[in-house]
């Protein structure tokens, strides 16, 4: 599913280039629910990033459902971000304009589906996320556990290949971020594929595999 | 491959957008607001001012001349021209009366002051150039007025001169002759004496001047010979002293004391460009007026009609020629219609394009401010578009929505600024200026706030389209 070798990645620091990412090999198959787990700065989120189409490497491989994503033009990686990945945010990042439901067919809509095809085609998740009550709310409305949910619901609809949470619960209370571990739990016993990002060790628990990352290198325990 | 977002959908979000920022988008459009509006009333107000030019000169031949006694010396092409395009006061009216040179050397527009002039309606150049020559030239003539040649440094054209023209300069179908002056008018529902424009014209003026009649009919050749006391009244001085047209017809006026019978009222024929006015105008036969009104010291004008239209330059130059031979050293006022339809014309297009050109300087500013607050809506949405970029939303569907923004928010304004002009229209008519509003004005000023925005909306369209995904979704 995710193979990655060689990763690296670095941002310029004024003349010099601060590397963020040495030397990364990564593996993951399908149906695993993997954790990577670092502190504050150990480059993390970048490797969610590359993970999610979102930064580019400086040099590596990566494959992506044996699609060869460092040799993927920026048209490209916007099809593979819309059809394989579903990104779930620490803050959510939700668009505080729209209503629930507006958030979540956002990924279709993309897809070039009409709003009423995309509304159909979600209310199985909405449904399954407990959010049918709250789609014409508007994300301000709802509490952080809600919004995590939302936000998870937004990263389903597209049935991707792969989930990638960044720190989940980071922004929750102690009771909703079990909850949202327990629904990590429930969809990839469900065969969802899942790669979450935690500093905190007792949420990486929960995932099926934890890879440590630190000062940019990667250890697999 | 991956669809990209549907038009109808992007178009669903940017109605998000904007319902959920009512205030800010009518604070952007305001520049399109102005441009729009602007630009209508400018395209109306242009319309309308060609509307004006075009009802003025609606009587007025095109193949007219306009000859009248510019003063002695040699004929200068530059004077009469600058006669013909209206320099209102006649500098060229050097006249003598029998006491030498005449206190009447500047021409009074009307011949408030004595003075006398003619001319087919329109007659810019017979009034301004030098027609009244004598405003206070009353003095005896020294020649026989009606002879056809001054023996004096004066000369009155006559009807011989009318004969000689139509004789001697070829592609001329009719030539008349008529002068106006300012006489005292009573009767009907006046209470006291009034003064109007009195023009002394041939029966042949009607047809040339394109005159119509509502009631009766105009003066004939056996009432200008026989010297009769008759007159036809133009529409509005028919209403002033009658009431109506129909009241007037068969009455009597007293002009200077004596008592005409109205044979006729002339159809209303509106403004037109100078000259005898036919609507606040009564006319009487061209001897009677000489006999009763004027005297002899009148300083007409004489109207050759040329065949062609396209000749109108050589049988100008033919007149010249002719009248050159019989009158050495004397320089006449010759203009023709169409040059005067064409100055006015001119002067129309240039003030429009005067105006259109500010208009298109306040949608450039208007377009700048969409512009301004468009940068600043993308620095404020970055996050959001950060967040679109996560969910597979494409560079062109973020392009799209935020020029269908941008083009929404100048349509607002547009609509706003043709509604504005709409409601500002009667306060404009106000101030005597025409305004013709039409839809194809309208459909202008939509199109030209649509389009400025957008073309103002691009590039921040296109630097939101640009923005790395997670750097815009860091972006708080």
């Amino acid at each position: 599913m995710i193979r990655m070798t060689g990763i690296n990645k670095g941002y310029m620091l004024g003349e010099e280039k601060l590397p963020i990412l040495k030397n990364i090999n990564f593996t993951v198959e399908k149906g695993e629910y993997v954790a990577i787990l670092g502190p504050s700065g150990s480059g993390k989120t970048t490797l969610m990033n590359i993970v999610g189409c979102m930064d580019e490497m400086d040099s590596g491989e990566y494959y992506l459902d044996g699609l060869a994503v460092h040799e993927t033009p920026q048209d490209g990686l916007t099809e593979i971000r819309n059809k394989k990945i579903g990104f779930i945010f620490q803050n959510y990042q939700l668009i505080p304009t729209y209503n629930i439901l507006q958030n979540i067919v956002m990924p279709l809509l993309a897809r070039g589906m009409t709003y009423g095809e995309a509304e159909a085609a979600c209310m199985n998740t909405i449904e399954l996320l407990g959010l049918t009550n709250r789609i014409s709310h508007k994300p301000g409305e709802l509490s952080g556990g809600q919004k995590q949910r939302v936000s998870i619901a937004r990263a389903l609809v597209g049935r991707p290949s792969i989930l990638l949470a960044d720190e989940p619960t980071g922004a929750l209370d102690q009771s909703s971020g079990k909850d949202v571990l327990r629904l990590f739990r429930e969809l990839n016993d469900m065969g969802h594929t899942i790669v979450m990002i935690t500093h905190d060790s007792q949420v990486a628990k929960s995932a099926g595999r934890i890879v440590r990352i630190v000062d940019g290198e990667l250890y697999e325990d | 491959m991956r669809g990209s977002m549907r038009i109808s959908e992007i178009f669903r979000l940017v109605y998000l957008n904007l319902s959920q920022n009512k205030f800010k988008v009518i604070l952007t459009s305001i520049g399109i607001v102005v441009g729009s509006a602007t630009i209508m009333l400018v395209l109306a107000i242009g319309m309308g001012g060609r509307a004006e030019v075009a009802e003025q000169f609606k009587n007025l031949n095109a193949g007219a001349i306009d000859i009248s006694y510019g003063g002695q010396g040699s004929f200068d092409m530059d004077s009469f021209m600058s006669g013909a395009m209206g320099n209102p006061f006649g500098g060229q009216g050097s006249s003598r009366g029998n006491s030498g040179r005449g206190n009447g050397s500047t021409g009074f527009p009307g011949g408030s002051a004595g003075g006398f002039s003619g001319g087919v309606p329109g007659n810019v150049g017979g009034f301004s150039g030098g027609t009244f020559p004598g405003g206070g030239s009353n003095g005896q003539q020294k020649s026989n007025p009606f002879g056809g040649r001054s023996s004096g440094d004066e000369v009155i054209l006559t009807t011989a001169d009318c004969e000689e023209l139509e004789l001697f300069v070829a592609g001329i179908t009719d030539t008349t002759i008529s002068y106006s002056s300012k006489a005292s008018l009573e009767g009907g529902e006046l209470e006291s004496a009034t003064s109007y424009t009195v023009a002394g014209v041939r029966s042949n003026y009607a047809g040339i001047s394109n005159l119509k009649m509502t009631i009766g009919n105009f003066l004939t050749d056996e009432q200008d010979e026989s010297k009769e006391k008759v007159c036809v009244l133009g529409m509005s001085v028919a209403r002033e002293i009658f009431g109506s047209a129909y009241a007037a017809y068969d009455g009597s006026v007293y002009i200077d004391g004596r008592p005409y019978v109205v044979t006729g009222v002339l159809a209303e024929m509106g403004t037109v460009a100078s000259g005898i006015s036919p609507d606040t105008a009564v006319f009487v036969p061209y001897e009677t007026g000489i006999k009763y009104v004027t005297g002899p010291s009148i300083s007409p004008t004489v109207t050759v009609i040329a065949a062609d239209v396209n000749s109108v330059d050589r049988v100008m130059a033919d007149v010249e020629t002719v009248l050159a031979d019989s009158y050495e050293g004397v320089t006449f006022n010759i203009s023709d219609a169409g040059t005067k339809m064409e100055a006015a014309s001119a002067s129309n297009e240039t003030l429009t394009w005067l105006l259109v050109s500010m208009s298109v300087i306040v949608f450039i500013v208007g377009g700048i401010g969409i512009m301004n607050v468009l940068f600043l809506s993308v620095k404020e949405r970055t996050n959001e578009i950060g967040i679109l970029k996560a969910v597979g939303c494409s560079r062109k569907d973020i392009l799209i929505e935020f020029l269908m923004e941008a083009s929404c928010i100048s349509f607002i304004g547009a609509v706003i600024g043709v509604l504005l002009a709409l409601a500002v229209t009667p306060l404009v008519e106000l101030f005597s200026v025409r305004v013709e509003l039409t839809v194809s004005g309208a459909l202008l000023s939509l199109l030209f706030g649509v389009v400025t925005g957008t073309l103002f909306g691009l590039q921040p369209a296109y630097r939101a389209s640009r923005l790395i995904p997670v750097v815009a979704l860091n972006q708080e």
